[in-house]
Protein backbone atom coordinates (compact mmCIF):
# COMPACT_ATOMS: atom_id res chain seq x y z
CA UNK A 1 0.00 0.00 0.00
CA UNK A 2 2.83 2.34 0.56
CA UNK A 3 4.40 1.69 -2.61
CA UNK A 4 1.01 2.47 -4.14
CA UNK A 5 0.62 5.59 -2.86
CA UNK A 6 4.63 6.65 -3.40
CA UNK A 7 3.81 5.75 -6.63
CA UNK A 8 0.50 7.94 -6.82
CA UNK A 9 2.26 10.83 -5.09
CA UNK A 10 5.40 10.50 -8.03
CA UNK A 11 2.35 10.45 -10.53
CA UNK A 12 1.30 14.01 -9.18
CA UNK A 13 4.30 15.13 -9.01
CA UNK A 14 4.38 14.29 -12.83
CA UNK A 15 1.22 15.70 -13.72
CA UNK A 16 0.36 18.12 -11.35
CA UNK A 17 0.51 20.95 -13.76
CA UNK A 18 -1.74 19.36 -16.59
CA UNK A 19 -4.26 17.73 -14.08
CA UNK A 20 -4.50 21.67 -12.43
CA UNK A 21 -4.72 23.34 -16.11
CA UNK A 22 -7.37 21.33 -16.75
CA UNK A 23 -9.51 21.69 -13.80
CA UNK A 24 -8.71 25.47 -13.89
CA UNK A 25 -9.69 25.45 -17.43
CA UNK A 26 -13.79 24.80 -16.20
CA UNK A 27 -13.74 28.67 -14.95
CA UNK A 28 -13.29 29.34 -18.45
CA UNK A 29 -16.20 26.76 -19.83
CA UNK A 30 -18.16 28.67 -16.86
CA UNK A 31 -17.58 32.05 -18.39
CA UNK A 32 -18.54 30.84 -21.82
CA UNK A 33 -21.62 29.71 -20.54
CA UNK A 34 -22.44 33.12 -19.47
CA UNK A 35 -21.29 34.87 -22.42
CA UNK A 36 -24.26 33.18 -24.72
CA UNK A 37 -27.02 35.42 -24.56
CA UNK A 38 -29.10 34.33 -27.50
CA UNK A 39 -32.73 34.93 -27.03
CA UNK A 40 -34.63 31.93 -28.09
CA UNK A 41 -33.84 29.86 -24.63
CA UNK A 42 -34.03 26.76 -26.35
CA UNK A 43 -30.99 27.48 -28.42
CA UNK A 44 -29.32 29.54 -25.67
CA UNK A 45 -29.68 25.75 -23.85
CA UNK A 46 -28.35 24.07 -26.63
CA UNK A 47 -25.30 26.42 -27.43
CA UNK A 48 -24.42 25.87 -24.02
CA UNK A 49 -24.79 22.34 -23.78
CA UNK A 50 -22.82 22.40 -26.72
CA UNK A 51 -19.66 23.99 -24.95
CA UNK A 52 -19.63 21.37 -22.16
CA UNK A 53 -19.36 18.77 -24.89
CA UNK A 54 -16.43 20.49 -26.58
CA UNK A 55 -15.22 20.51 -22.89
CA UNK A 56 -15.92 17.16 -22.13
CA UNK A 57 -13.73 16.31 -25.58
CA UNK A 58 -11.06 18.42 -25.07
CA UNK A 59 -10.56 16.97 -21.40
CA UNK A 60 -10.69 13.68 -22.57
CA UNK A 61 -7.56 15.18 -24.92
CA UNK A 62 -5.76 16.64 -22.48
CA UNK A 63 -5.90 13.46 -20.39
CA UNK A 64 -5.05 10.84 -22.81
CA UNK A 65 -1.97 13.25 -23.39
CA UNK A 66 -1.20 13.45 -19.46
CA UNK A 67 -1.52 9.48 -19.01
CA UNK A 68 0.76 8.56 -21.78
CA UNK A 69 3.59 11.09 -21.78
CA UNK A 70 5.72 8.05 -21.00
CA UNK A 71 7.86 8.25 -24.22
CA UNK A 72 10.15 10.83 -22.83
CA UNK A 73 10.56 9.06 -19.86
CA UNK A 74 12.27 6.06 -21.84
CA UNK A 75 14.19 8.77 -23.77
CA UNK A 76 15.43 10.41 -20.52
CA UNK A 77 15.96 7.14 -18.54
CA UNK A 78 13.50 7.43 -16.09
CA UNK A 79 11.80 4.59 -17.58
CA UNK A 80 14.21 2.41 -16.29
CA UNK A 81 14.26 3.49 -12.57
CA UNK A 82 10.65 2.44 -12.87
CA UNK A 83 11.36 -1.03 -14.51
CA UNK A 84 14.12 -1.99 -11.68
CA UNK A 85 12.27 -0.35 -9.20
CA UNK A 86 10.44 -3.24 -6.55
CA UNK A 87 6.71 -2.50 -7.40
CA UNK A 88 4.90 -4.78 -10.17
CA UNK A 89 4.62 -3.29 -13.94
CA UNK A 90 0.40 -3.93 -12.88
CA UNK A 91 1.48 -1.63 -9.67
CA UNK A 92 2.77 1.01 -11.68
CA UNK A 93 0.04 0.94 -14.55
CA UNK A 94 -2.67 0.81 -11.73
CA UNK A 95 -1.18 3.99 -10.26
CA UNK A 96 -0.90 5.45 -13.57
CA UNK A 97 -4.52 4.55 -14.35
CA UNK A 98 -5.92 5.92 -10.83
CA UNK A 99 -4.25 9.66 -10.69
CA UNK A 100 -5.66 10.45 -14.62
CA UNK A 101 -9.09 8.79 -13.30
CA UNK A 102 -9.37 10.60 -10.02
CA UNK A 103 -8.46 13.93 -11.77
CA UNK A 104 -11.21 12.53 -14.69
CA UNK A 105 -13.90 11.98 -12.42
CA UNK A 106 -13.25 15.74 -10.38
CA UNK A 107 -13.72 17.34 -14.36
CA UNK A 108 -16.62 15.37 -15.36
CA UNK A 109 -18.44 15.55 -12.00
CA UNK A 110 -17.70 19.85 -12.60
CA UNK A 111 -19.19 19.49 -15.94
CA UNK A 112 -22.25 17.55 -14.81
CA UNK A 113 -22.60 20.80 -12.45
CA UNK A 114 -22.46 22.94 -14.77
CA UNK A 115 -25.51 21.37 -16.82
CA UNK A 116 -27.30 21.60 -13.93
CA UNK A 117 -26.40 25.01 -13.93
CA UNK A 118 -27.40 25.69 -17.61
CA UNK A 119 -30.74 23.79 -16.59
CA UNK A 120 -31.13 26.28 -13.15
CA UNK A 121 -30.12 29.76 -15.90
CA UNK A 122 -32.67 28.47 -17.86
CA UNK A 123 -35.67 27.81 -15.48
CA UNK A 124 -35.52 24.05 -15.25
CA UNK A 125 -35.48 22.56 -12.05
CA UNK A 126 -34.74 19.28 -11.36
CA UNK A 127 -35.66 17.14 -8.03
CA UNK A 128 -32.56 15.83 -5.88
CA UNK A 129 -32.87 12.51 -7.79
CA UNK A 130 -32.59 13.71 -10.96
CA UNK A 131 -29.52 16.28 -9.51
CA UNK A 132 -27.50 13.44 -8.37
CA UNK A 133 -28.30 11.45 -11.34
CA UNK A 134 -26.85 14.61 -13.49
CA UNK A 135 -23.84 14.91 -11.07
CA UNK A 136 -22.94 11.28 -10.47
CA UNK A 137 -24.75 9.25 -12.56
CA UNK A 138 -23.96 10.51 -16.10
CA UNK A 139 -20.62 11.32 -15.43
CA UNK A 140 -19.67 7.80 -14.37
CA UNK A 141 -21.66 6.04 -17.11
CA UNK A 142 -19.69 8.19 -19.63
CA UNK A 143 -16.49 7.45 -17.95
CA UNK A 144 -16.62 3.87 -17.83
CA UNK A 145 -18.01 4.07 -21.42
CA UNK A 146 -15.29 6.71 -22.96
CA UNK A 147 -12.73 7.84 -20.52
CA UNK A 148 -11.68 4.58 -18.76
CA UNK A 149 -11.26 2.67 -21.76
CA UNK A 150 -9.54 5.54 -23.51
CA UNK A 151 -6.95 6.63 -20.43
CA UNK A 152 -6.35 2.49 -20.43
CA UNK A 153 -5.61 2.12 -24.23
CA UNK A 154 -3.55 5.34 -24.27
CA UNK A 155 -1.44 3.81 -21.53
CA UNK A 156 -0.98 0.26 -22.89
CA UNK A 157 -0.45 1.93 -26.50
CA UNK A 158 2.34 3.90 -24.74
CA UNK A 159 3.94 0.87 -23.38
CA UNK A 160 3.96 -1.35 -26.50
CA UNK A 161 5.66 1.59 -28.37
CA UNK A 162 8.15 2.62 -25.54
CA UNK A 163 8.69 -1.34 -25.42
CA UNK A 164 9.35 -2.23 -28.73
CA UNK A 165 10.86 1.07 -29.99
CA UNK A 166 13.61 -0.46 -28.23
CA UNK A 167 14.44 -3.07 -30.43
CA UNK A 168 14.34 -0.43 -33.07
CA UNK A 169 10.96 -1.18 -34.30
CA UNK A 170 8.30 0.91 -32.13
CA UNK A 171 6.34 1.88 -35.00
CA UNK A 172 5.09 -1.64 -36.43
CA UNK A 173 3.36 -2.49 -32.74
CA UNK A 174 2.12 0.84 -32.39
CA UNK A 175 0.41 1.21 -36.33
CA UNK A 176 -1.20 -2.19 -35.59
CA UNK A 177 -2.06 -1.12 -32.24
CA UNK A 178 -4.16 2.17 -33.63
CA UNK A 179 -5.82 0.10 -36.96
CA UNK A 180 -6.34 -2.76 -34.95
CA UNK A 181 -7.77 -0.64 -32.30
CA UNK A 182 -10.74 0.86 -34.59
CA UNK A 183 -11.10 -2.65 -35.83
CA UNK A 184 -11.97 -4.12 -32.82
CA UNK A 185 -14.01 -1.29 -31.75
CA UNK A 186 -16.24 -1.55 -34.40
CA UNK A 187 -16.24 -5.19 -33.65
CA UNK A 188 -17.15 -4.27 -29.78
CA UNK A 189 -19.79 -1.79 -31.38
CA UNK A 190 -21.57 -4.48 -33.00
CA UNK A 191 -21.43 -6.88 -29.94
CA UNK A 192 -22.86 -3.86 -27.59
CA UNK A 193 -26.02 -3.24 -29.65
CA UNK A 194 -26.51 -7.06 -30.29
CA UNK A 195 -26.38 -7.64 -26.15
CA UNK A 196 -27.97 -4.32 -24.97
CA UNK A 197 -30.79 -4.25 -22.84
CA UNK A 198 -30.28 -8.43 -21.86
CA UNK A 199 -30.59 -7.17 -18.96
CA UNK A 200 -33.13 -4.09 -17.55
CA UNK A 201 -31.44 -0.49 -18.17
CA UNK A 202 -30.25 1.60 -16.07
CA UNK A 203 -33.47 4.38 -15.72
CA UNK A 204 -31.62 7.11 -14.86
CA UNK A 205 -33.06 10.61 -15.66
CA UNK A 206 -37.05 9.09 -14.98
CA UNK A 207 -38.24 12.12 -13.27
CA UNK A 208 -36.53 14.65 -15.72
CA UNK A 209 -39.08 15.10 -18.36
CA UNK A 210 -41.27 16.26 -16.16
CA UNK A 211 -39.18 19.07 -15.31
CA UNK A 212 -38.31 19.85 -18.91
CA UNK A 213 -42.10 19.65 -19.42
CA UNK A 214 -43.25 21.83 -16.47
CA UNK A 215 -40.47 24.47 -18.29
CA UNK A 216 -41.04 24.75 -21.98
CA UNK A 217 -44.47 23.19 -21.78
CA UNK A 218 -45.65 20.13 -23.67
CA UNK A 219 -43.25 19.64 -26.27
CA UNK A 220 -43.71 17.70 -29.89
CA UNK A 221 -45.06 14.61 -29.38
CA UNK A 222 -42.39 12.72 -31.40
CA UNK A 223 -39.67 13.81 -29.40
CA UNK A 224 -41.63 13.57 -26.81
CA UNK A 225 -41.77 9.80 -27.14
CA UNK A 226 -38.65 9.24 -28.10
CA UNK A 227 -37.40 10.82 -24.53
CA UNK A 228 -39.75 8.86 -22.76
CA UNK A 229 -38.63 5.59 -24.20
CA UNK A 230 -34.84 6.53 -23.85
CA UNK A 231 -36.00 7.44 -20.27
CA UNK A 232 -38.35 4.21 -19.75
CA UNK A 233 -35.70 2.06 -20.95
CA UNK A 234 -32.64 3.56 -19.27
CA UNK A 235 -29.52 3.68 -19.92
CA UNK A 236 -28.26 -0.08 -20.95
CA UNK A 237 -25.68 -1.81 -18.44
CA UNK A 238 -24.66 -4.50 -20.68
CA UNK A 239 -22.08 -1.94 -22.79
CA UNK A 240 -21.00 -0.03 -19.69
CA UNK A 241 -19.64 -4.06 -18.28
CA UNK A 242 -17.99 -4.77 -21.95
CA UNK A 243 -16.11 -1.41 -21.58
CA UNK A 244 -15.22 -1.72 -17.89
CA UNK A 245 -13.62 -5.54 -18.96
CA UNK A 246 -12.35 -4.01 -21.74
CA UNK A 247 -10.38 -1.56 -19.24
CA UNK A 248 -9.26 -3.91 -16.92
CA UNK A 249 -7.87 -6.09 -20.19
CA UNK A 250 -5.67 -3.43 -21.18
CA UNK A 251 -4.74 -2.79 -17.72
CA UNK A 252 -3.74 -6.21 -17.56
CA UNK A 253 -1.76 -6.33 -20.49
CA UNK A 254 0.20 -3.25 -20.05
CA UNK A 255 1.18 -4.29 -16.78
CA UNK A 256 2.11 -7.40 -18.43
CA UNK A 257 4.16 -6.29 -20.66
CA UNK A 258 6.13 -3.46 -18.13
CA UNK A 259 6.84 -7.01 -15.99
CA UNK A 260 8.62 -8.32 -19.11
CA UNK A 261 9.97 -5.45 -21.39
CA UNK A 262 13.83 -4.51 -21.82
CA UNK A 263 15.10 -0.87 -21.79
CA UNK B 1 27.77 -16.45 -5.45
CA UNK B 2 25.70 -13.22 -6.00
CA UNK B 3 25.83 -13.61 -9.57
CA UNK B 4 26.59 -15.51 -12.22
CA UNK B 5 26.26 -16.16 -16.22
CA UNK B 6 26.49 -18.85 -18.12
CA UNK B 7 27.52 -18.66 -21.75
CA UNK B 8 25.34 -15.74 -22.33
CA UNK B 9 24.95 -14.09 -25.47
CA UNK B 10 23.27 -10.84 -26.33
CA UNK B 11 22.76 -9.61 -30.25
CA UNK B 12 21.02 -6.52 -30.98
CA UNK B 13 19.32 -5.84 -34.26
CA UNK B 14 22.37 -4.51 -35.69
CA UNK B 15 24.98 -5.24 -33.76
CA UNK B 16 26.42 -8.02 -31.08
CA UNK B 17 26.20 -6.52 -27.26
CA UNK B 18 28.22 -9.62 -25.56
CA UNK B 19 29.22 -12.87 -27.24
CA UNK B 20 29.77 -16.09 -25.18
CA UNK B 21 30.07 -14.63 -21.86
CA UNK B 22 30.30 -16.73 -18.33
CA UNK B 23 31.43 -14.89 -15.45
CA UNK B 24 30.66 -15.22 -11.71
CA UNK B 25 30.71 -12.50 -8.94
CA UNK B 26 31.10 -13.52 -5.33
CA UNK B 27 30.57 -11.57 -2.29
CA UNK B 28 32.98 -8.62 -1.21
CA UNK B 29 34.42 -7.56 -4.65
CA UNK B 30 35.03 -4.56 -6.09
CA UNK B 31 34.91 -5.32 -10.04
CA UNK B 32 36.27 -2.70 -12.49
CA UNK B 33 34.14 -3.67 -16.36
CA UNK B 34 36.46 -1.55 -18.28
CA UNK B 35 37.03 -1.43 -22.32
CA UNK B 36 36.11 0.87 -24.86
CA UNK B 37 32.89 2.53 -26.38
CA UNK B 38 30.81 -0.46 -27.56
CA UNK B 39 32.70 -3.13 -25.84
CA UNK B 40 29.72 -4.56 -24.24
CA UNK B 41 30.39 -2.96 -20.96
CA UNK B 42 26.85 -1.66 -20.50
CA UNK B 43 25.40 -4.16 -22.03
CA UNK B 44 26.90 -6.75 -19.35
CA UNK B 45 25.70 -4.64 -16.47
CA UNK B 46 21.99 -4.24 -18.30
CA UNK B 47 22.01 -8.06 -18.75
CA UNK B 48 22.74 -8.55 -15.10
CA UNK B 49 20.16 -5.95 -14.23
CA UNK B 50 17.41 -7.43 -15.84
CA UNK B 51 16.65 -4.78 -18.19
CA UNK B 52 18.16 -6.51 -21.50
CA UNK B 53 16.77 -10.18 -21.96
CA UNK B 54 19.91 -12.45 -23.22
CA UNK B 55 19.75 -13.99 -26.67
CA UNK B 56 21.14 -17.15 -25.51
CA UNK B 57 22.55 -18.46 -22.03
CA UNK B 58 21.38 -18.04 -18.36
CA UNK B 59 21.56 -15.14 -15.89
CA UNK B 60 21.06 -15.52 -12.47
CA UNK B 61 21.31 -12.64 -9.48
CA UNK B 62 21.14 -14.20 -5.81
CA UNK B 63 19.65 -17.19 -7.15
CA UNK B 64 16.92 -15.79 -9.53
CA UNK B 65 16.34 -13.92 -12.80
CA UNK B 66 18.12 -10.97 -12.70
CA UNK B 67 14.39 -9.05 -13.06
CA UNK B 68 12.86 -10.77 -10.28
CA UNK B 69 15.92 -10.22 -7.82
CA UNK B 70 15.43 -6.13 -8.55
CA UNK B 71 14.50 -5.47 -4.71
CA UNK B 72 18.27 -6.98 -3.90
CA UNK B 73 20.54 -5.14 -6.30
CA UNK B 74 21.78 -1.14 -7.07
CA UNK B 75 21.31 -0.86 -10.67
CA UNK B 76 22.85 3.09 -11.43
CA UNK B 77 22.38 3.80 -15.45
CA UNK B 78 24.54 5.68 -17.31
CA UNK B 79 21.73 8.16 -18.07
CA UNK B 80 20.74 11.28 -16.17
CA UNK B 81 17.65 9.68 -14.93
CA UNK B 82 16.07 11.79 -12.50
CA UNK B 83 12.95 13.94 -13.10
CA UNK B 84 13.83 17.86 -13.40
CA UNK B 85 11.46 18.44 -10.71
CA UNK B 86 12.79 16.48 -8.37
CA UNK B 87 14.76 18.08 -5.18
CA UNK B 88 16.68 15.85 -3.07
CA UNK B 89 13.67 16.09 -0.16
CA UNK B 90 11.26 14.47 -3.48
CA UNK B 91 14.28 11.98 -4.34
CA UNK B 92 14.20 10.58 -0.31
CA UNK B 93 9.97 10.36 -0.64
CA UNK B 94 10.36 8.45 -3.49
CA UNK B 95 12.78 6.35 -2.56
CA UNK B 96 11.78 5.50 0.78
CA UNK B 97 8.22 4.28 -0.20
CA UNK B 98 9.63 2.73 -2.95
CA UNK B 99 12.50 0.89 -1.33
CA UNK B 100 12.09 -1.01 2.10
CA UNK B 101 16.01 -1.07 2.26
CA UNK B 102 16.31 2.84 1.72
CA UNK B 103 18.15 4.58 4.52
CA UNK B 104 16.62 8.11 5.41
CA UNK B 105 19.90 8.78 7.73
CA UNK B 106 22.29 7.26 5.70
CA UNK B 107 21.08 9.80 2.49
CA UNK B 108 20.87 13.34 4.10
CA UNK B 109 24.43 12.35 5.28
CA UNK B 110 25.77 11.26 1.78
CA UNK B 111 23.76 14.60 0.74
CA UNK B 112 25.90 16.68 3.31
CA UNK B 113 29.30 13.97 2.49
CA UNK B 114 28.57 14.45 -1.53
CA UNK B 115 27.82 18.26 -1.27
CA UNK B 116 24.40 17.86 -3.13
CA UNK B 117 22.53 21.13 -3.10
CA UNK B 118 18.72 21.26 -2.01
CA UNK B 119 17.60 22.01 -4.57
CA UNK B 120 15.49 20.75 -8.21
CA UNK B 121 17.90 18.30 -10.23
CA UNK B 122 17.09 21.32 -13.31
CA UNK B 123 19.23 23.59 -11.62
CA UNK B 124 21.86 21.60 -10.47
CA UNK B 125 25.06 20.66 -12.68
CA UNK B 126 25.87 17.36 -14.01
CA UNK B 127 27.97 16.54 -11.76
CA UNK B 128 25.83 17.39 -8.80
CA UNK B 129 22.76 15.45 -10.17
CA UNK B 130 25.60 12.25 -10.46
CA UNK B 131 26.36 12.74 -6.74
CA UNK B 132 22.30 12.85 -5.99
CA UNK B 133 21.89 9.79 -7.78
CA UNK B 134 24.98 7.74 -6.27
CA UNK B 135 23.09 8.97 -2.79
CA UNK B 136 20.03 7.61 -3.77
CA UNK B 137 21.99 4.40 -4.43
CA UNK B 138 24.54 4.43 -1.61
CA UNK B 139 21.96 4.92 0.82
CA UNK B 140 20.28 1.39 0.07
CA UNK B 141 21.19 -1.68 1.88
CA UNK B 142 22.00 -4.48 -0.79
CA UNK B 143 24.68 -6.42 -1.74
CA UNK B 144 25.24 -6.11 -4.73
CA UNK B 145 25.72 -2.80 -6.87
CA UNK B 146 25.64 -2.44 -10.40
CA UNK B 147 27.19 1.16 -11.66
CA UNK B 148 26.92 1.70 -15.24
CA UNK B 149 29.57 5.07 -16.11
CA UNK B 150 28.94 6.70 -12.84
CA UNK B 151 31.67 9.37 -13.49
CA UNK B 152 31.31 9.93 -16.94
CA UNK B 153 30.92 13.46 -18.18
CA UNK B 154 31.38 14.79 -13.98
CA UNK B 155 33.94 17.02 -13.36
CA UNK B 156 37.28 16.13 -11.52
CA UNK B 157 36.13 17.27 -8.59
CA UNK B 158 32.63 15.68 -8.09
CA UNK B 159 34.71 12.49 -9.44
CA UNK B 160 36.46 12.80 -6.05
CA UNK B 161 34.15 12.74 -4.00
CA UNK B 162 31.97 10.02 -5.70
CA UNK B 163 34.92 7.51 -5.78
CA UNK B 164 36.00 8.47 -2.19
CA UNK B 165 32.21 8.01 -1.17
CA UNK B 166 32.17 4.73 -3.15
CA UNK B 167 35.86 3.84 -1.12
CA UNK B 168 33.70 4.58 2.45
CA UNK B 169 30.93 3.43 1.99
CA UNK B 170 31.89 -0.11 0.60
CA UNK B 171 31.66 -3.23 3.00
CA UNK B 172 33.74 -6.27 2.56
CA UNK B 173 30.40 -8.18 1.64
CA UNK B 174 29.49 -6.30 -0.93
CA UNK B 175 30.06 -6.51 -4.74
CA UNK B 176 30.29 -3.39 -6.38
CA UNK B 177 30.34 -3.62 -10.57
CA UNK B 178 31.29 -0.32 -11.85
CA UNK B 179 32.16 0.38 -15.72
CA UNK B 180 34.12 3.48 -16.30
CA UNK B 181 36.36 5.37 -18.79
CA UNK B 182 38.04 6.96 -15.98
CA UNK B 183 40.46 4.14 -15.63
CA UNK B 184 43.58 5.99 -14.07
CA UNK B 185 41.30 7.33 -11.20
CA UNK B 186 39.48 4.56 -10.10
CA UNK B 187 42.06 2.15 -10.39
CA UNK B 188 42.91 1.94 -6.94
CA UNK B 189 39.52 1.05 -6.36
CA UNK B 190 39.51 -2.26 -8.67
CA UNK B 191 40.38 -5.95 -6.61
CA UNK B 192 39.52 -7.38 -9.89
CA UNK B 193 39.29 -6.02 -13.55
CA UNK B 194 37.42 -7.10 -16.68
CA UNK B 195 38.56 -6.26 -19.63
CA UNK B 196 35.86 -5.99 -22.52
CA UNK B 197 36.99 -6.16 -26.25
CA UNK B 198 34.11 -6.60 -29.09
CA UNK B 199 31.71 -8.58 -26.90
CA UNK B 200 33.89 -10.52 -25.11
CA UNK B 201 35.93 -11.18 -22.00
CA UNK B 202 39.80 -10.06 -22.91
CA UNK B 203 41.20 -10.33 -19.26
CA UNK B 204 40.06 -11.31 -16.32
CA UNK B 205 42.33 -11.06 -13.40
CA UNK B 206 43.04 -9.45 -9.98
CA UNK B 207 43.98 -6.36 -9.81
CA UNK B 208 47.17 -7.38 -7.07
CA UNK B 209 48.02 -10.58 -9.57
CA UNK B 210 48.69 -7.85 -12.19
CA UNK B 211 50.85 -5.65 -9.15
CA UNK B 212 52.69 -8.47 -8.38
CA UNK B 213 53.89 -8.52 -12.24
CA UNK B 214 54.31 -4.99 -12.01
CA UNK B 215 51.65 -3.32 -14.20
CA UNK B 216 49.39 -1.22 -13.55
CA UNK B 217 45.23 -1.31 -14.67
CA UNK B 218 45.99 1.30 -16.99
CA UNK B 219 49.32 -0.59 -18.30
CA UNK B 220 46.87 -3.93 -19.17
CA UNK B 221 44.20 -1.79 -20.59
CA UNK B 222 46.68 0.07 -22.78
CA UNK B 223 48.15 -4.10 -23.64
CA UNK B 224 45.25 -6.06 -24.04
CA UNK B 225 43.01 -3.35 -26.18
CA UNK B 226 44.93 -1.31 -27.71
Amino acid sequence: MRTFRTLLWLEHRRSWVWAVSLLTSLIFWAWGIKQVLVSDIAARVGIRSSLLGAAAAIGLLVLAIMIGRLRAETRNGQYQVMLLSPPSGYTHILARFTYASVVAAVYFVAIGFLYWWIAELAGIHFDAVTLIELILGLPFFGMAMVVFPMLAWVLLLMVVVSSYRLAGSGWIPGTVMVFGSGVALGKLGEIMARVAYALPGWRIFRHALGAVVERFGPIDPDVSMEMSQVIYQGLPIEPLLIMLAVTALMIFLAGRIWQEVEA
Amino acid sequence: MLAHLEHVTKRYVKADGVLDVSLEFPAGEVVGVLGLNGSGKSTLLKLLAGLLTPTQGAIRVFGQAPRQARSQFVFLGERDALWSWMTPKDAETFMSGVYEDFDVSRFNELLDILDVPRRKTKAMSKGERGRLRLAMCLSRDVKLYLLDEPLAGIDLISREKILSSLVQEWHTDETILLSTHEVAEAEGLFERVLLMKDGRIALDTQAEELRSQGKSVVDAFREVLA
